[in-house]
This record gives structure tokens, sequence and C-alpha cells, in this order.
């Protein structure tokens, strides 16, 4: 049984890094991540809100009506 | 057709604002984004028919952007105006440093990887899931973490002035020219309280 357990914990991965080590580096990569999806938004949600251009619609509405 | 049940026109009409979102982080050209979306518009109308009802239609939609996209780069090179993609933004109401730290980064996004800067903004921006961008994208759900997480990273790293990781991101071999903003630019962009140690 000893053997059995003994094998099964060589079949487990390695951790990479241990768990304390991997919560300090990931507090400044979130940070970073919150500051990246804000400015995310700033570029584009402008964009988004944009008026459509009235050819495009125009284009689906002309093929609405086939 | 009811609200309910938009018919076809309805969710093309429902999706352009994410198209053109989509076709500027493609080329990152104003005019070059507004010319894919129309191609991608007529495309999708003569290929209606191919359109399952009951299928994501947004997968559907974006992939036909896209494979448009790579239809036209076969036929020219790739567009490039860095400046196009932060304009609209610069001009808000944004702090001097908020605005530096945002042109940086609209800079470092254009030097991205086509597809990774296209995942980024469609799941940040879009609030698309792994999945369907998976579908749109035509690759692996995997693929499409992978690619985002790798955006993420490799944005941290020009724009922390952080050195590259090593593990293949390959935009950071292409050249020396990456940018690497001021620390204290980035520092005010966060403003205080938000948990960055820099």
């Amino acid at each position: 049984m000893k053997h059995v357990d003994m094998a099964q914990r060589k079949d487990r991965p390695t951790p990479v890094k241990p768990r304390e080590t991997r919560k300090r580096a990931e507090k400044p990569e979130a940070a970073f991540d919150v500051w990246l999806n804000r400015g995310l938004h700033q570029l584009f949600d402008d964009v988004a809100r944009e008026p459509i251009p009235e050819d495009l619609l125009r284009i689906i509405n002309e093929d609405r009506g086939r | 057709m009811s609200a309910a049940n938009p018919s076809f026109h309805d969710q093309m009409v429902d999706i352009l604002p994410k198209l053109r979102v989509q076709a500027l982080a493609l080329t990152r050209n104003r005019s070059a984004a507004e010319d894919l979306v129309q191609d991608a518009i007529c495309n999708a109308l003569s290929a209606q028919n191919s359109f399952i009802p009951g299928t994501n239609f947004a997968a559907w939609m974006h992939r036909i952007l896209r494979n448009r996209f790579i239809s036209n780069l076969r036929k020219r090179r790739e567009t490039t105006d860095i400046e196009d993609v932060p304009a609209s933004s610069l001009s808000t109401d944004a702090s001097h440093e908020d605005r530096l730290a945002l042109k940086e980064l609209g800079s470092a996004l254009t030097r991205l990887p086509t597809e990774q800067r296209e995942a980024l903004v469609m799941v940040v921006v879009h609030g698309m899931s792994y999945e369907v961008l998976a579908q749109a994208t035509g690759c692996a759900v995997g693929t499409a973490k992978s690619r985002v997480f790798r955006a993420r990273r490799q944005l941290e790293a020009w724009l922390m002035g952080e050195q590259p990781k090593s593990e293949g991101i390959a935009a950071s071999k292409q050249g020396g020219s990456r940018p690497r903003p001021s620390m204290d630019r980035l520092r005010a962009a966060f403003g205080p309280g938000e948990g960055l140690t820099l």
C-alpha cells in the first residue's frame, strides 16, 4: 500500500513555484490587468459608440427588402 | 420578427459597433477599418443562406470579417497607422498623465501580433467568451486563451519596462524599438490605491 502511495506521489507534477511565491507574483500582474482593461475600454469604447455610417445601414436595409 | 427572435438583418445591425472595433483592432487604421466592415457586410449578405439559425451569429459574423481581412492582406501589404488607434480617446477629458499612458498603450498595441491584438480586444472590450472567440477566429479554445494571455504579458513587459519573458513571445524578438514609457507615467495612470508596486 505504501509502495502505491509512493508511485502516485511520483506521478504528481512538481509545482513550479511555491504557493507563497506565486501569490506575490500574481498581485502586480492583476493590478496591471485592471489598468489594461480600463485602458482598452478607453481606447475602443468611443469607436463602438460612434454612429453607424448611413452607407452601411442602407446596404443592410436594401438587402432586407429583397 | 420579434425582439426575442431578431431577424438576420437585425442581428447584423446590432453587431455593427463590435465589427467596427474588431476591424480597427485588425487594421489599426480607421479608413481601412471602415472599408473592411463594409466588405464583410457585403460578404455576409451574399452568404446569408449559409448561416444556420440558432447558431452563434456573432462568431459567424466576426469570422467573415476576419477572413476578409486575411484575404485583403494577401492582396496588399498591411496598412499601418499607429496614431489611429487611440486618437478618439486622446481627446477626452482624461488627465494629461492618463492620455500619455493611453498613447503608450495604443502604440504598444500596434506592435502586438495581429491575432493577439484582436483576441485581447474582443475578450476585454466586447466581453467575448473564449469559446466564441475560438469559433470566430477558427482556433482551439486553448489557443484563444493563450493569445489573450500572451498579449497581456507582452504589453506588461513593454509598458512596465520589464524584460520580455523568454517563453516564446515572438513579438519581443522583433528588434529593440519596443516602447519604454516612463514608470512615473504609468504610476500616475494607475493612481493611488490600485495596488501596483513599481
